[in-house]
């Protein structure tokens, strides 16, 4: 432990060896607690969706800390650290519900939906003995609130007075892409949890890197819902800390195919499916798209696989553990038919997909390889290219893995080899 | 010396019971023979079942999508390789005309390639079993996981 963060800690100032510090120091862990999920970022916290009716709520969180969700009897969506301003207790206890007012329930102490303290049992004491000060300030009593924004029904909420609005975070490149999915109403078909034993950041680089969905997962390959060979692109915004992922069947030469996977057993033309009417969904949109993956800095990951489309909150639970929390969505003018398409395709993806389980096979492979390694010793990240960090028309590539590394790097205040001169 | 032993089981129990046999004794292959040709194996997590919301960890409406999952299982897919056992109690079974309706209790323990064992996973078997010539079969298979939480992954079928 205790490794340096000031100096030398990124061997490469381009983000192409990362050190798997990372992945292992409870120093950075600590940092990110305060560095970026307490700091000029926005984080998800849910989907407008979920809270329609006043006094919704929902518990969710940014980094380790649980938020409240709340909407409120005016209409308003409000965000409160769950923890009473009394002594600290836990204050609402179900991950969801409807509540005007919430009241802890260690001393019943009760909160307005705002967050704003109402009540104090024996304020004025009992008998005329005890009771708070006289200039107890119940208005100065309140519950940490939390800033929120949303876009598009998308909610985030931040610690920090100074992140720029959300229309700016996410910037002109990230907007069209969010627009193109959440135009119109969506409506939640359920969720899944999946707990990965790996640390958090490790599942950000796994659904930042085109590079292992057409060799990680054969179900993409030998069914054509993603293949490097297929017209692929890489957008990130200019933080580099947000990327999509994008890829259409589009542009495919049988040829290409054919030489990209020769002697790699993962594009089998041999395999088929006794059933194959998951494949037999008719398309959401025109565009071709079969694939498209977007992050957002720090922690969520919303996209399309094939039919399916659902937001993927990173929620870390220490440092070698996280829960990749899946709200899976429908749009609220599906069919039925369209429905049921999304419920089939469901076993592409969730904790029990063809294509996501082996995604936290690799999280568990990884974080089990680098804590066998020294804490400076680092990864290869070099696909596509090392200097400049820019969007690439190819998925043979690992530039956005880089471009996470850059907006981390900037975020935590970890020094970088040029710097050191 | 016994030669013959009493099987006080009945058809239905025995399906029960061969299904989580074949899971824990690695013969996968046999899953799927369970069911009807139109069987339905579903995993729905508790969650999504008390808030009513349909989507589901697996939906297999065939015995075909039962078989492409073993062979996916089989060679297709990266998982890490554990053992599992499985534990039912609280089984129920009632009939009514053709139709039989059964539910169980069930744990399901990992055990990694080093030894060590652990709770995987939690929940109740919902089944509906129809007789036919080839003996009692699964019509119908909902998996409700209390272990909503999934530990890493489902690979198997629970
Ligand atoms: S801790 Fe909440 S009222 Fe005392
Ligand atoms: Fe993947």
């Amino acid at each position: 432990m205790g490794i340096e963060m000031t100096s030398n800690f990124w061997p490469a100032e381009d983000s192409s060896r990362i050190p798997y510090a990372v992945f292992t120091d409870p120093e950075l862990y600590a940092r990110e607690s305060k560095r970026l999920f307490a700091g000029p970022h926005w984080n998800y916290l849910c989907l407008d969706a979920e809270i329609r009716d006043p006094g919704q709520y929902v518990v969710s969180y940014i980094g380790e800390r649980q938020v409240v969700v709340q909407r409120t009897e005016d209409g308003d969506v409000v965000a409160f650290l769950n923890s009473c301003a009394h002594r600290g207790a836990q204050l609402v206890r179900r991950m969801r519900g409807t509540a005007t007012s919430h009241t802890c329930a260690y001393h019943q102490w009760c909160f307005s939906d705002r967050g704003d303290l109402l009540g104090v049992p024996q304020q004025r004491g009992v008998k005329g003995q005890g009771g708070m000060p006289k200039d107890f300030d119940k208005s100065k009593h309140g519950l940490r609130r939390i800033r929120v924004e949303s876009y598009k029904g998308l909610v985030f909420g931040t610690f920090s007075d100074e992140t720029p609005p959300l229309y700016d975070y996410l910037g002109p490149k990230i907007r069209p892409e969010i627009d193109r999915i959440f135009d119109r109403p969506v409506k939640v078909l359920g969720y899944y949890r999946q707990v990965i034993p790996a640390n958090w950041k490790l599942y950000l680089e796994n659904v930042k890197d085109p590079y292992h969905a057409g060799l990680l997962h054969l179900f993409h390959v030998t069914f054509g819902i993603y293949r490097p060979t297929m017209s692929g692109r890489v957008t990130m915004d200019e933080s580099k800390g947000h990327s999509v992922l994008r890829t259409a069947d589009i542009d495919e030469e049988q040829a290409d195919v054919n030489s990209t996977y020769a002697g790699i057993d993962k594009y089998r033309t041999d395999y088929s499916l006794r059933d194959p009417s998951l494949f037999d969904v008719k398309p959401d949109y025109d565009d071709k798209v079969t694939n498209m993956i977007m992050t957002i800095f720090p922690n969520l990951m919303l996209g399309q696989v094939a039919n399916t489309f659902q937001t993927r909150h990173v929620r870390p639970k220490g440092l070698n553990e996280f829960e990749l929390y899946w709200t899976y969505l429908g749009f609220e003018d599906d069919d039925a038919e369209a429905t049921e398409g999304k419920l089939r395709q469901s076993n592409f993806v969730g904790p029990a997909g063809y294509i996501s389980l082996e995604d936290g096979e690799a999280g568990r492979l990884v974080q089990s390889g680098v804590n066998r390694r020294e804490p400076d010793n680092c990864s290869t990240v070099q696909m596509g290219g090392r200097g400049a960090i820019e969007d690439q028309d190819t998925l043979a590539t690992e530039v956005a893995v880089r471009g996470f590394w850059k907006c981390y790097s900037e975020a935590m205040g970890l020094a970088r080899a040029q710097e050191q001169a | 010396m016994m030669n013959a032993v009493c099987d006080t089981s009945s058809p239905v129990q025995d399906l029960l019971e061969r299904y989580v046999d074949c899971l824990d004794e690695d013969r996968l292959e046999e899953w799927p023979e369970l069911f009807l040709e139109n069987g339905l194996y579903k995993i729905l997590s508790r969650e999504n079942e008390a808030m009513g919301l349909p989507a589901p960890l697996v939906y297999y409406y065939s015995r075909g999508m039962m078989e492409d999952r073993v062979t996916a299982l089989r060679d297709a897919l990266t998982y890490e390789f554990v053992y599992s056992r499985h534990l039912i109690t609280n089984t129920r079974i009632s009939a009514r005309d053709d139709i039989i309706e059964a539910s169980s209790n069930f744990v399901i323990f990992h055990t990694c390639e080093e030894g060590r064992s652990k709770t995987y996973a939690v929940g109740r078997y919902r089944d509906v079993i129809v007789e036919t010539d080839d003996g009692p079969k699964f019509k119908k298979r909902t998996v409700i996981l209390d272990t909503f939480a999934v530990q890493n992954l489902i690979a198997a079928p629970l």
